[in-house]
């Protein structure tokens, strides 16, 4: 009963958002930010846990998995693009990967943020599934893992089209990399709706950032 | 209708035998590289060799990705069980992870950027000395 209202609850909230954000587009209106606060509100305030909200959870994100194998279509369609700026795109995902990791460590210690929170910080640009596995692999909290990933991906998809305009960085391949990059799927999710190769890009460059993160990693750790 | 209700849950189907292909493979092979990337790998390798055709699943791919942000908001939700720290330390983290992330989107949007027009230019060029 409660998992049968849990996902009425979801679904009915995304649907609600949707509409919003096509009335009022804005970073606050991001679908994944608002509906998220909006139901876990509803969540809170009918008394029901995250425990007894899990197997609801267990049966929406199933499709997750397909979701992101459906990545292969707009990618395989834009493939040309690939083989064309494949030297950019290998330079700009590196140098995206290095800086935000780096600058994420630098500016922990000198907030005097503890080893465990510095530890989950290397991984936050990484896609949720991959994460995990790599969180597990060094040793890191799960939980803190998966918390600094998912906002991480609200930040991209919320400001990350605008920062990207206002630094006059408007070629389509470059802005999905950047995203895809940085802010993983859900960032990929807002970039597949600003044009197909922007969405074809992000997620390419979400998988083979994954890949390269967990290569760096190790070599990373050592310098903390 | 039921032609395409048919059609569609097909297509979903086959993504999600794809899907667990590249788990299972991932699996086997003690792979670093997780199930869903190898499986956004087979998809593209099945339909670059023409195995699989683009009008063969585009119906449930479209459908899919364009509700790919609903998948996450279950998991995000999550989030409610970490109240306890972000209360004690949620602006530092905001404040690193905000800023890191611009630091890496400006990074790799403007590298990639340059880098595609540097080449650009470089062919132009060449073109204008061999006139």
């Amino acid at each position: 009963m409660i998992t049968l209202y849990s996902i009425l609850i979801t679904v009915s909230v995304y649907l609600f958002v949707q509409f919003l954000a096509k009335k009022y587009s804005s970073p606050l209106t991001s679908p994944v930010f608002l509906s998220t606060i909006i139901i876990i509100a509803l969540l809170v305030v009918s008394n029901i846990s995250f425990d007894e909200y899990k197997p609801a959870k267990t049966i929406m994100t199933y499709l997750l998995g397909p979701a992101t194998v459906a990545l292969a279509v707009p990618i395989y369609k834009n493939r040309k693009l690939f083989t064309k700026y494949f030297s950019a795109a290998f330079i700009g995902l590196s140098i995206g990967i290095v800086t935000t990791i780096t600058s994420a460590i630098v500016l922990a210690k000198l907030l005097k943020l503890s080893n465990m929170f510095i530890l989950a910080l290397t991984v936050k640009s990484v896609t949720v599934p991959v994460a995990t596995e790599i969180g597990r692999f060094i040793d890191g909290n799960l939980s803190l893992i998966a918390a600094f990933v998912i906002i991480t991906g609200m930040i991209g998809a919320m400001f990350g089209a605008k920062l990207l305009s206002l630094f006059k960085i408007h070629h389509p391949f470059a802005r999905g990399l950047a995203i895809g990059t940085i802010a993983h799927g859900i960032g990929t999710a807002e970039a597949v709706k600003e044009g197909e190769v922007q969405g074809a890009v992000a997620g390419a460059a979400m998988g083979i950032a994954a890949v390269l993160t967990s290569i760096i990693i190790p070599y990373i750790i050592e310098l903390i | 209708m039921m032609k395409s209700v048919w059609k569609f849950s097909i297509q979903m189907l086959f993504l999600i035998v794809v899907y667990q292909v590249g788990n299972w493979t991932a699996r086997f092979f003690h792979l670093q590289i997780p199930g869903n990337v190898i499986g956004i790998v087979l998809l593209f390798v099945l339909l670059w060799l023409g195995v699989i055709k683009l009008e063969q699943i585009e119906l449930a791919s479209g459908w899919l990705l364009k509700h790919l942000g609903f998948f996450f908001i279950p998991i995000s939700v999550g989030l409610m069980t970490l109240g306890d720290i972000f209360v004690a330390k949620g602006l530092p983290f905001l404040f690193v992870l905000i800023i890191s992330a611009f630091i890496g989107l400006l990074f790799a949007g403007k590298v990639t950027q340059t880098v595609i027009m540097k080449n650009a230019k470089e062919k132009v060029n060449f073109h204008d000395h061999a006139i």
